[in-house]
């Protein structure tokens, strides 16, 4: 059971990273950048969204199976670059901070990575806290590419673990399945009712469902 | 004092620089998801099981509309989305008027209320395993009303009447959530004028809340619709790969999951799912549409 905790929680950390990563640098060349094909970028970036996944799946398993990483953590994380909700809310952050810094920054010399990272980046610790928190709940409840894609006993994430234990030799409902699912909840209940005031905001603001 | 560039080069290598901010996106979109749909397309007019393939032609496509299991799927996850958002919203609006006149503990209720959302689908659905069992919870409540048990998971219907009560369980708290967003819009001003030229509660609802809540509605029906398309984690613990009893609780999804990875019929299970995608672009559209006509329309500069 612990592994599965371990598992979880490894692959949700360093998903959010990444995600964080392409998400900010992304959405802040969005907002402020000026380049050609941006209007077309945006206009695909929309058009990701409507991509269910399970579309994607099967060439995704694959892709991962002719590379040999399947049953490892790479196939979790990696897709996690993309993220077209997240771009969104980073370029509407970004939007709403002023030009001026950026442009101040710039004429005393520093260069775009320099505007980037001393400028807006300490400003967005709120948006940052809001795609943490929703990703890693994402990231910790995601069932379906998991069960593609780990196929042994030591890298299940909780999830997997709940479900494979709840199948094991039939249904076997009893009092140890419901102590595993319990558990299961406990961590994401946990964070939700400490950081809850701004997951129903950021819910709220950005009215997306996770699965 | 700088000098202005603005010569053609220096323009060139300044836009580079955000061609870099962009690559890890870009990288990604060409990866995990242009690639994917060329591919789930290009797979399904083919008999594929991973490493032979063999050119098949609409064939996949022909046999899944003619397939009881597939027609099955789809009757299934229509008819949970369906009954779980036709009781799910209506009651997610009430509960939140009902929480927006409360003056205090409204964030108590909130959370209350938001947590069945934020817990992990399996879990959930396992423990839902546990509330439809014959002996379980949900008998024992209708026993204290004396109404009969009802063996939930053993039948067909009421165990797609079971997950119906699942999805609801687990939607209200974002219903909820969302509809007090939208409530908090409407000004008191609104209700404190109607109140003043006698109207009776029922009328300032008629008239100042609904009209407002017409966008709440439709957003939670059809972000509904397409996550009840997708529907399968939940289920799944209820039911297993093959949807158990009787194939009820199979969704479309779980078709796809069940073909492609139960059985390695890759092609169709991309035939699935090309389907699949084609029914949710169909609700996403007319998502757009609705929230298109919520612009108000552009006044001419006079």
């Amino acid at each position: 059971m612990w592994t599965a905790y371990m598992n979880s929680l490894i692959v949700a950390g360093v998903s959010v990273l990444v995600n964080l990563i392409a998400v900010m640098l992304g959405g802040y060349a969005l907002s402020k950048g000026k380049f050609k094909g941006k209007g077309a970028l945006i206009l695909i970036i929309l058009g990701t969204m409507m991509i269910p996944f399970e579309t994607r799946m099967i060439p995704m398993f694959k892709m991962f199976f002719k590379a040999n990483m399947v049953n490892t953590f790479a196939p979790l994380i990696l897709p996690q670059i993309i993220d077209g909700f997240g771009l969104i809310m980073a370029k509407n952050f970004f939007d709403k901070l002023p030009d001026s810094l950026g442009e101040a920054a710039r004429i005393d010399g520093a260069g775009p990575f320099r505007v980037f990272a001393l400028v807006y980046l300490p400003l967005s610790t709120p948006i940052m806290a809001t795609i943490v928190i929703l990703k890693f709940m994402a990231s910790w409840n995601d069932f379906l590419w998991p069960l593609v894609i780990l196929t042994g006993d030591q890298t299940r994430t909780v999830p997997i673990f709940i479900s494979a234990f709840s199948q094991e030799g039939g249904t076997r409902m009893a009092g140890s399945t419901m102590c595993v699912a319990f558990l299961g909840i406990i961590p994401v209940v946990i964070v939700f009712l400490l950081l809850q005031k701004y997951i129903i905001q950021s819910i709220a603001l950005s009215g997306v469902k996770g699965e | 004092m700088q000098t202005c560039k603005s010569g053609s080069l220096a323009l060139r290598r300044k836009n580079a620089v955000w061609y870099l901010f962009m690559l890890p996106s870009i990288v990604g979109i060409v990866l995990f998801m242009a690639y994917p749909i060329i591919e789930v397309v290009r797979l399904s007019f083919f008999k594929s099981n991973g490493t032979v393939e063999t050119f098949n032609g609409l064939a996949n496509f022909k046999y899944i509309l003619g397939n009881e299991a597939f027609r099955k799927s789809i009757f299934n996850t229509f008819f949970i989305t369906f009954f779980q958002l036709l009781i799910s919203v209506p009651v997610g609006f009430l509960i939140a008027l009902a929480i927006n006149s409360i003056v205090k503990g409204k964030n108590f209720l909130k959370t209350l209320f938001f947590i069945p959302y934020v817990t992990p689908a399996i879990a959930a659905g396992t423990l839902f395993l546990f509330i439809l069992h014959p002996n379980g919870i949900l008998n024992q409540f209708l026993g204290w009303f004396g109404l009969p048990a009802v063996s939930w998971l053993e039948n067909g219907m009421t165990a797609r009447c079971g997950a119906v009560l699942m999805g609801i369980w687990r939607s209200l708290g974002f219903n909820i959530i969302i509809f007090l967003a939208y409530l908090q819009t409407i000004s008191p001003e609104y209700y404190e004028a109607a109140y003043v030229d006698g109207c009776s509660r029922w009328q300032a609802h008629c008239h100042i809340t609904f009209p407002q809540m017409k966008g709440a509605f439709s957003f939670l029906i059809i972000m509904g619709w397409i996550n009840g398309m997708q529907r399968f984690t939940d289920v799944y613990a209820l039911g297993g790969m093959t949807g158990s009893p009787a194939r009820s609780l199979h969704t479309i999804v779980g078709f796809i999951y069940e073909r492609g990875f139960g059985n390695y019929e890759f092609g169709i299970a991309s035939a699935a799912s090309c389907v699949l995608f084609v029914l949710i672009l169909l609700f996403t559209l007319l998502n757009l549409r609705f929230t298109r006509e919520e612009k108000p329309t552009r006044r001419k500069n006079l």
